[in-house]
């Protein structure tokens, strides 16, 4: 993801802004490889609690959790995955959306059963979690995904579509990135039964750090004491933002000391580490909302977009569809406001 | 930002640390504003940014405006030299 700056906010941001869809395309091959792979997982059998159990029903809540988390990401320079590869290589502005993102999920534990409830009520479709629950199995969506991505690919590739000229040292294709992640994201899925996800570890952190200084306020908040069961490597374990050694520690928490490390590595390698300036204050501010307001989303659709775009999409999860509409409508309002607010007006 | 004009009317544009989308937009923005010096005056616009992705994305907007461009790896930073035309 550092080699190639694989920014899921840039996907959105930089087509709105600059028409420039390279990295639209290479969140798309990343979707469509991850949708024909976990396709071949399941058809061989090495994934065994399908259809997804961990995928809710779709909701508004879904839908006004992407658009919340659409803006944030946008305002805050990065997702909550790119926050952290661009942490690790010192970059001070990710470090203050990672902060705001840890505030924004204490701030939103207090409004977790409003968002529960918000979900509960405004239910789209009920009983069916994912796209193979209308259409009556997953062979179909997948055909017609595979079929759409070589007929895009082939038309990106006959216009020159897939690469741009990057001077950066060592620097990886962004389609190359795509492919190596998917051959990496896939066996993970199939050998944890579960997509890759970190919200819940950002949440887990935040309750973490608000009981050390907020011990009494903390243990008021519900969502600091939710466990539930959850299936990984084929065994039950608990799982949630209470602040205790669980599943999400485990895979979560792993996988945010993997990205921050990998990339602290590979800018030290690259002699491109060093902790950076600070920001102007406009974007100091614009980072540190924009982090609140991506843990805020993350909460209110039930996981942020590597949960969702990289999660649920490639298993064609209803949840997921509606909270992509809903990141695609928010980083757009996000784009708007960045460029109108707070870079324009940087001096 | 930091901005200033060196001996050799280069203009110098530091915009290390900035967020993302920042190196791109207040790049164009320089390369508009400063439009006529660029063109008549033979001027460079040199950009120093900490964003791999820059040097992607400024080489790639400011050719299709007609600059050249070059990008060299400084200490712990990159340095993206814009020149009309040549």
């Amino acid at each position: 993801m550092y080699r190639s700056d694989f920014c899921m906010a840039g996907v959105f941001r930089d087509a709105y802004l600059f028409r420039d869809y390279l990295r639209l395309r290479a969140l798309f091959l990343l979707i469509c490889l991850l949708a024909v792979f976990i396709y071949l997982i399941r058809y061989f059998k090495l994934i065994s609690a399908y259809p997804p159990s961990f995928f809710g029903t779709p909701s508004v809540a879904d839908l006004c959790g992407g658009v919340i988390f659409g803006i944030g990401m946008v305002l805050g320079g990065g997702c909550m995955l790119s926050t952290l590869y661009k942490l690790g290589s010192g970059h001070t502005v990710s470090a203050i959306t990672f902060c705001g993102a840890l505030f924004g999920g204490f701030v939103s534990a207090a409004f977790y059963p409003l968002f529960r409830s918000f979900a509960s009520s405004t239910v789209l479709i009920e009983n069916k979690t994912a796209l193979e629950h209308i259409v009556g199995s997953i062979g179909a969506p997948v055909l017609v995904t595979s079929l759409l991505a070589v007929s895009l690919a082939l038309r990106w590739i006959k216009k020159g579509g897939w690469s741009q000229p990057a001077y950066a040292r060592g620097y990886l294709p962004l389609w190359k990135a795509s492919i190596i992640m998917a051959l990496v994201i896939a066996p993970m899925v199939a050998f944890s039964g579960r997509p890759l996800a970190v919200s819940t570890g950002y949440a887990k952190l935040s309750g973490l750090l608000g009981g050390l200084f907020l011990p009494t306020l903390t243990g008021k908040l519900a969502f600091f004491h939710i466990e539930a069961p959850r299936l990984l490597y084929g065994h039950i374990m608990n799982g949630g933002a209470a602040p205790v050694l669980d599943s999400v520690a485990l895979t979560q928490f792993s996988l945010m000391a993997g990205v921050v490390s990998g990339s602290f590595i590979s800018s030290l390698k690259l002699g491109e580490f060093k902790i950076t300036r600070l920001p102007p204050r406009r974007q100091a501010f614009s980072a540190f909302f924009g982090g609140m307001l991506m843990a805020a989303g993350a909460l209110m659709a039930g996981g942020c977009n590597l949960w969702h775009l990289i999660g649920g999409l490639p298993l064609f999860a209803l949840q997921s569809m509606v909270f992509a509409l809903g990141i695609a409508g928010g980083a757009f309002l996000g784009a708007v406001f960045i460029k109108k607010a707070v870079i324009r007006q940087t001096k | 930002m930091k901005k200033h004009t060196d001996a050799g009317k280069n203009i110098v544009l530091d915009i290390r640390g900035q967020i993302c989308p920042a190196c791109l937009m207040i790049t164009l923005r320089e390369l508009n504003s400063n439009k006529d010096k660029l063109k008549n005056e033979k001027a460079r616009l040199v950009v120093k940014t900490d964003h791999r992705d820059a040097t992607r994305t400024i080489p790639g907007a400011a050719s299709a405006m007609g600059y050249s461009v070059s990008v060299l790896q400084r200490d712990r930073y990159y340095e993206i030299t814009l020149e009309y035309g040549k």
